[in-house]
């Protein structure tokens, strides 16, 4: 969903202002949200920012995202490279593929967050559960890219390839596996807001660490600055990570022509 | 029918004739596998089929999984009612202004950014452990994912469509309603497709947080309790609720192509 | 029977595809198709678009079975209609340049170029030596490094060409190659081609629907008809090498041919 805004391109000041306006627009609603409604509801953008310094001083707000980013990234590697694996080997037994087909699918719609309780009471209370919950989440969508990918396929490649002396291997090798990266590489991309989204649910269903159980202990304290700080810590790292493996993916696939930014496509219209 | 491989079936006659057994083969080994598996871990750990089955009949006969479902089904309605609509609506008033679109554009990526998960507890700050809570969760779900397949449906409008329909004379009113919605309309669609199975896991979570009813209230109180079979139960019967209205709503646009499990209309 | 030196000979090709459901019987696409091209010759093949021209070049490339017929390489049996024992390329024997250019798009100009030498294991110094020579020729030296969406159609175009050429296969089929080109693109890559055919002795079996391309081109003219394809009509083509493309249509017995030419496709 991130993708829809891609491509960072040059800013002049007419986008820059309207930017800042929009953004002091909110932050002065929100001052008045708080004075208006109290502060225990909504904090206030200046308690905010000064609890976010406390936090990132102290090293706390650092040890909590660093858990909760942590049970994101081995349940992505876990759940994401097995699954980014399994198309190609499909891809040389499609019967195989085709038995299993319904049960891929299947698996993809049962609602791997409702069954946190489930992987909380197996693998118990540290940061296996959740490590398995993101897991569970991540392998289906990388699943689902990398075989779109693998049979999206140009069968013309595969012909022309075979007419020049490619054997089976050379095929899977040189043409299979490139033209699916790119897929895989989607795939990650959807699936890394969902896994940290799994890493905090896991957490504020059960933990004693993390930024979901700082969003949760926050909560039942009446803390609500430690919420909006754990929330905007949140927002910001989802973005950069997003940013990060669009950057990473720009570059390994500098073979692609470059695609188009979106508020210029909605001008379009 | 195949997504996963969506090819049609490979082999003939003979090996073809193979696929729908070795379906059945699979889902018997799968069966037949966790009752092993429950016999060797045992059945604290992991209640055997028989059970789990005998669990939901139980609390079927008592009436409380009629009660339960009910609960959380009224709250992921609820929310999608509220969200879709905003959700929904969006999109075609910040269309009219490229200009307020591109400046909203940062705070709209952090909207997406942010998993809308972590802001239950949020929410139950404000709103306490009721059902306006989950409703008001499942709507923010909701709203992002209509927000985002009707920015989508309206950014494949094709240009020189409009271009057209102006240099005749059209009104901005005309165009919107005669080009944009319906060039809109399908990503809607299969935004609320997507967006009623995610709506009722939503509001299965947020049970697990705060709730005292439910679906989601049910598993994490026996968890709580150390139930297994009834964590197992639940876990099941919220699964099967999730596909079955997953399989009812995918009959529904049975002869769309454009439902496929990744798509662009992810959203969270 | 074939000559020492006829290098191709196709005799009583057939083709049909398989009957889609509710159907009897696909309709033929190719039938009792023969002809044969000597070594060394430039053979084009002419005939309306959408006749079964690429199927047929599919066919003896060996990338698709025929229904009904037989296909010698140099008096070797080549033909099965048994989709196991096909074998692309006939060991590197024939060389296919495609409609599209087909490159693969992660990879760069140089390593697009020098694929199908690796994947023989070929790439030696006498590999790589051809190789920059026939960068050279094209005009293509400097832009090794360059992945294909940033070259041009016609760089592509002849890119897609040497890249056959570079493993050296002494018989290579193109199929209107220089379709999607500008027109003074497409006369810069024909005299390329020429040029590159004459150096290297190969044969080559040029299909286009272009009348004008095919008289310009080659030694020998085969009019194909509509589908169901046969060859309905060949004319040598007389005019003197080399040629110049530039003015070919003011060629000497060029009118003549392409009239009758002409006339044989109605």
């Amino acid at each position: 969903m991130l993708t829809l805004f891609y491509e960072t391109r040059a800013m002049n000041t007419r986008v820059i202002v309207d930017r800042m306006i929009v953004l002091a627009l909110v932050i002065a609603g929100w001052e008045l949200c708080s004075l208006h409604f109290g502060t225990i509801w909504f904090s206030s953008p200046l308690r905010v920012l000064y609890r976010f310094g406390e936090e990132i001083r102290s090293g706390d707000l650092f040890f909590q995202a660093s858990y909760t980013l942590k049970a994101a990234l081995y349940g992505s590697l876990l759940g994401g490279i097995p699954a980014a694996l399994l198309p190609f080997v499909l891809r040389r037994h499609p019967v195989a593929g085709a038995i299993l087909d319904p049960y891929f699918v299947g698996g993809y719609g049962v609602p791997k967050l409702a069954l946190a309780p489930l992987f909380i009471l197996w693998f118990g209370v540290d940061i296996a559960p959740k490590v398995a919950l993101v897991a569970s989440i991540v392998s289906f969508l990388v699943f689902f890219s990398t075989t779109a990918g693998v049979n999206a396929v140009n069968a013309q490649y595969v012909s022309v390839a075979r007419v020049f002396g490619a054997n089976e291997r050379d095929i899977a090798r040189h043409i299979v596996w490139p033209g699916a990266i790119p897929y895989a590489f989607a795939g990650f991309r959807v699936a890394a807001p969902y896994a940290i989204g799994a890493a905090v649910v896991g957490e504020l269903i059960s933990s004693n660490r993390g930024l979901g159980f700082m969003v949760q202990s926050g909560a039942t304290d009446f803390d609500t600055t430690l919420v909006f700080v754990s929330l905007v810590t949140l927002t910001i790292i989802v973005v950069v990570v997003n940013l990060l493996i669009g950057l990473l993916e720009r570059w390994l696939l500098r073979w692609r022509p470059p695609q188009r930014h979106l508020a210029a496509r909605v001008a379009g219209t | 029918m195949s997504i996963a491989v969506a090819r049609p079936l490979p082999g003939r006659g003979r090996v073809r004739r193979l696929v729908p057994v070795g379906r059945v083969a699979v889902a018997i080994a799968g069966i037949v596998l966790w009752q092993l598996g429950s016999n060797a871990m045992g059945a604290e750990w992991l209640p055997g089929p028989a059970e789990v089955v005998a669990r939901i009949w139980q609390l079927t006969i008592s009436g409380e999984l009629a009660r339960d479902t009910l609960v959380t089904f009224g709250e992921a309605a609820a929310g999608m009612l509220l969200g879709g609509s905003t959700g929904a609506l969006l999109p075609f008033i910040l269309r009219l202004s490229p200009r307020l679109m591109t400046a909203l554009e940062p705070l709209i990526a952090a909207g997406f950014g942010l998993p809308k998960l972590a802001l239950a507890p949020l929410f139950i700050l404000w709103f306490g452990i009721g059902v306006a809570t989950k409703v008001v969760f499942v709507a923010s779900i909701v709203f992002f994912l209509m927000f985002y397949n009707g920015l989508a449906g309206i950014l494949s409008v094709d240009p020189r469509l409009i271009s057209m329909l102006r240099v005749s004379g059209a009104s901005e009113w005309l165009i919107s309603r005669e080009v944009v919605w319906n060039t809109a309309k399908p990503f809607l669609f299969s935004g609320l497709k997507i967006a009623l199975p995610r709506a009722l896991s939503g509001a299965v979570v947020g049970e697990f947080i705060a709730a005292d009813s439910g679906l989601g209230w049910y598993i994490q109180n026996e968890r709580s309790l150390n139930d297994v079979v009834g964590v197992v139960a639940g876990a099941v019967i919220v699964t099967v609720l999730v596909m079955a209205v997953n399989a009812m709503l995918q009959r529904i646009q049975a002869r769309s192509l454009a439902w496929r499990p990744v798509a662009k209309d992810m959203a969270l | 029977m074939s000559s020492p030196r006829t290098m191709l000979e196709v005799k009583g090709l057939a083709k049909r595809f398989s009957p889609r459901s509710g159907q009897a019987a696909a309709p033929w696409i190719l039938a009792d198709l023969s002809f044969h091209v000597a070594e060394q010759e430039f053979l084009t093949l002419v005939g309306p678009s959408g006749a079964g021209k690429s199927t047929l070049l599919n066919i003896i490339a060996q990338v698709d079975g025929a229904s009904e017929g037989e296909i010698f390489f140099r008096g070797k049996l080549i033909e099965t209609a048994d989709g196991a024992a096909l074998k692309p390329g006939w060991n590197c024997q024939i060389g296919y340049v495609t409609q599209d250019d087909n490159l693969l798009p992660w990879r760069t100009l140089y390593e697009n170029v020098t694929l199908p030498l690796k994947l023989q294991g070929r790439f030696d110094a006498t590999g790589k030596a051809r190789v920059d020579d026939l960068l050279r020729v094209t005009n293509l030296s400097g832009f090794q490094r360059y992945y294909p969406h940033e070259l041009s159609g016609g760089m592509r175009k002849r890119a897609a060409l040497i890249r056959t050429l570079a493993y050296d296969p002494p018989i290579i089929l193109m199929d209107e190659p220089f379709g999607a080109v500008d027109a003074q693109t497409r006369t810069q890559l024909q005299q390329d081609l020429l040029r590159l055919w004459h150096r290297g002795g190969k044969t080559i079996v040029f299909v286009t629907h272009d009348i004008g391309e095919a008289i310009a081109l080659g030694d020998r003219v085969l009019v194909l008809s509509k589908s169901p394809a046969k060859i309905i009509a060949a004319h040598n083509i007389g005019i003197k090498r080399p040629r110049d493309l530039g003015n070919v249509y003011r060629l000497e017995g060029f009118g003549e041919l392409f009239e009758a030419v002409r006339k044989d496709i109605q």
